[in-house]
């Protein structure tokens, strides 16, 4: 008896004692208790040759080896600063790196959509930045801002242009550099359905997220996005009743190939010429150089066309910057790192250029320093698949019309489990315009605002 | 002997020095030590942390305000949260009774020792189990695209109209237990196949001689001493299927319409929203729920043996 009594005393000690142990533990894990504020406005190193080392997480890709390739002429002007470049799953790892604090990167390639969830984070940048910031795309200021903070260096600026096929158009008598409004978009499809009775004009893209990011162009052009300056939703609202209204008239008179960016189905229609419409950013120009064989070349590029005559003629769609977590250890000078990369020639030149990576340079994007982007001063070169097009151009024109006032609230991702769900059902033919709003309205509030 | 000689003895055996004593007490201790100690960095402790995390309303940065049940319950009144449950639910019912029946089957064939290149086969089988997911689930999406797939040009042979397998909420389930199917009954199969080779040859002889067919042989022997590693299997996958997550992430992320919103899934958007507090709460639901399946089966086993 007695030693069934000391085996449980035993394993009650046992029990106990691990018990107390994790408590311990839990309690010695990242601390969940505190709101402590600090000073989070970072400042740049007033030394003219600062010295010391720095860790940047990049994705990895063709983007790393374009922005490893740049440390060379960083060193130049600060020697001093070694650069560790590292490739890395940034998407699943940053989380788990800012909370626990551990191995902390001085500078992060990031995207905008995630920027406004990890601002508490993040150092302000909004001092180092103000030499530069009259000149940067506002656009990109607001995507970065949250409570009138700057949490991230702008890096691209992803105008939203029309892709069209012009010598399939052409053929069908159908001169595409008249579309001016998206009304003359639908009645220049319609007049193509009419030329190739198979044709399904319009790009309608099938992806949840991808669609919610297509809406959120649409909504940048007219200066909106589905979330204000202090994070209250703007769904509801007769510009987003405009656009869906137009989504809807594309997939109710058929005029729309309802497909998955770039998916088997994509690629085919385009190549078909079914699909000879495509509103997307600057970044669809990687599918004729890569894609599209049968097609390359007969492609080109355009402004969006405006809701309203003479309205913008873009809009921004995706987007990356560069953010510098409080808890790096030498965020200062990544700072210097990221102004030499962004706001000097040497740098910008360098990333969007010729370069080894890219031959005629990096045309999926424009940089959203405006100096950097001049119309006149072209940093990548014409495009074959686009016909020679001068792209550069055109982007940096779209690009300079693209309004502010568009914040991406930190609940932005999480959006797409209710607006881009919705919308997806609205180009299924099962939701109206009306029902979009009011249903994803409620569900992005209930689940997403109401539980910040 | 008598009692005080015994008596005797024992106090002799208790006067032993101590620090002997010590040593051979807690020798057992210092061997499960190590154990222990990872067993509690890396088990007790995140669940105690996570725990603690689900009453809190915590984003990941600063303070963290305790809100009780709150996060249980604005989950138990979620229809999202019931959908994903639900999804998961009939992904099962798609997965598991189909994986067991198909498993059982191949490893009686492969156990047979008439079969010629029976390595073969096995290796074929665990192929796909050790193949990368990601690399897997873009065969598949092009194999399963609507108007360019091969699975979809296969049917239009016989007359049958495009399937949106992948696009479609009525088939995008069924498209998913498929590949699930396929990436893992092989894995299932090894396990079988390990249990089948622990059955008694004599008791098939036995039965042959008894005049039993192939199938009476299937029915009455090799299921009947099968059940137990099948129950063991039954769980393995009612886990796997419960908390999978990789096979809708890259092939359908959820969709389309959440129609593929896992548990596991749904679980993962909370966490990368920064919605941490109601992600542990989901986790610890979601841990009730496995383990009450898991127990009951075992208590299914035990109730047949």
């Amino acid at each position: 008896m007695n030693r069934i009594m000391s085996r449980r005393g035993v394993r009650l000690t046992a029990a106990g004692a691990v018990a107390v142990s994790a408590l311990a533990l839990a309690a010695c894990g990242p601390d969940i208790g505190t709101g402590e504020t600090t000073s989070d406005r970072l400042q740049a190193p007033t030394a003219a040759q600062p010295e010391g080392e720095i860790t940047i997480w990049d994705r990895s890709g063709d983007l790393y080896e374009v922005f490893d390739a740049v440390i060379d002429d960083f060193n130049e002007k600060y020697p001093k600063i070694t650069v560790h470049h590292e490739a890395v799953d940034i998407n699943s790892k940053l989380q788990n790196t800012l909370i626990t604090g551990t191995d902390v990167p001085d500078g992060v390639f990031l995207d905008d959509a995630l920027v406004s969830g990890y601002a508490d984070h993040l150092w302000d940048l909004s001092d180092v930045l103000s030499p530069y910031i009259d000149d940067i795309a506002p656009q990109k200021i607001d995507a970065t801002t949250v409570d009138g903070g700057i949490y991230g260096v702008p890096y691209d600026l992803n105008p939203g242009l029309l892709f069209y096929n012009a010598t399939v158009l052409e053929a069908a008598g159908i001169d595409a550099t008249t579309v001016e409004t998206y009304d003359d978009l639908l009645a220049a499809a319609r007049a193509y359905q009419v030329a190739v009775p198979s044709a399904k004009p319009i790009h309608l893209e099938q992806s949840a997220f991808l669609g919610q990011l297509q809406l959120e162009m649409y909504a940048s052009q007219l200066g909106t996005s589905i979330g204000g300056a202090d994070g209250e939703l703007r769904l509801d609202s007769p510009e987003y009743e405009q656009i869906l209204t137009f989504l809807d008239t594309v997939q109710s008179e058929g005029l729309g190939t309802r497909a998955e960016y770039l998916s088997p189905t994509d690629i085919a229609e385009l190549e078909n010429g079914n699909q000879v419409f495509y509103p997307w950013a600057i970044w669809f120009d990687f599918a004729p150089q890569q894609l599209l064989p049968d097609t390359s070349g007969d492609w080109r590029a355009m402004e969006l066309p405006a809701w309203t005559d003479g309205g913008v003629r873009s809009g921004a769609m995706g987007g990356s910057s560069f953010v510098l977590p409080k808890d790096g250890e030498n965020s200062e000078l990544a700072w210097l790192f990221y102004e030499f990369l962004m706001y000097d020639d040497s740098g910008y030149s360098a990333v969007w250029g010729t370069n080894d990576v890219y031959p005629t340079g990096l045309n999926t994007s424009i940089p959203a320093y405006l100096p950097a982007a001049d119309p006149a001063k072209a940093l990548f070169q014409p495009v074959d698949a686009l016909g020679g097009q001068d792209l550069w151009k055109v982007a940096t024109d779209a690009g300079s019309q693209i309004p502010g006032g568009t914040p991406i609230p930190s609940w932005w991702t999480g959006a797409v489990d209710y607006l881009g769900s919705d919308l997806q059902r609205m180009l299924d033919g099962e939701l109206s315009p009306d029902e979009v709003i009011s249903s994803a309205s409620d569900g992005i509030q209930t689940n997403l605002i109401d539980r910040q | 002997m008598t009692t005080s000689a015994l008596r005797s003895a024992a106090s002799q055996h208790v006067r032993r020095p101590s620090a002997a004593r010590l040593r051979r007490r807690s020798a057992p201790y210092l061997f499960v030590l190590p154990f222990v100690a990872i067993f509690l960095a890396f088990s007790v402790y995140p669940l105690v942390f996570t725990a603690r995390l689900s009453f809190t309303n915590w984003h990941g940065s600063g303070a963290a305000e305790w809100v009780g049940w709150d996060n249980y319950a604005y989950l138990l009144a979620n229809e999202a949260f019931w959908g994903s449950l639900g999804n998961s639910a009939i992904l099962w019912l798609l997965i598991v009774p189909v994986q067991v029946v198909l498993s059982v089957l191949v490893a009686v064939l492969l156990n047979s020792a008439k079969l010629r290149l029976r390595g073969l086969y096995r290796v074929a089988f665990i192929v796909p189990f050790v193949t990368p997911l990601v690399a897997v689930a873009q065969i598949w999406v092009v194999l399963f695209d609507q108007q360019y797939g091969a699975i979809n040009a296969i049917l239009g042979i016989v007359g049958l109209p495009d399937i949106g397998w992948l696009t479609t909420s009525t088939w995008s389930k069924p498209t998913l237990a498929l590949l699930f199917l396929w990436k893992t009954t092989g894995f299932i199969v090894i396990i079988l196949l390990s249990g089948l080779q622990s059955i008694d040859q004599s008791m098939y002889e036995a039965a042959e001689l008894d005049g039993a067919s192939k199938l009476r042989q299937l029915w009455s022997i090799t299921v009947p001493l099968l059940r137990r590693t099948i129950m063991f299997a039954v769980v393995l996958q009612t886990l796997a299927v419960f908390q999978m997550f990789a096979e809708p992430f890259v092939v359908t992320q959820g969709g389309p319409y959440n129609s593929t919103t896992t548990a596991g899934y749904y679980l993962y958007n909370h966490i990368t929203r920064g919605d941490l507090g109601t992600g542990a709460a989901n986790s610890f639901l979601l841990v009730i729920l496995v383990m009450a399946l898991s127990l009951s089966f075992v208590r299914l086993l035990r109730a047949k043996d």
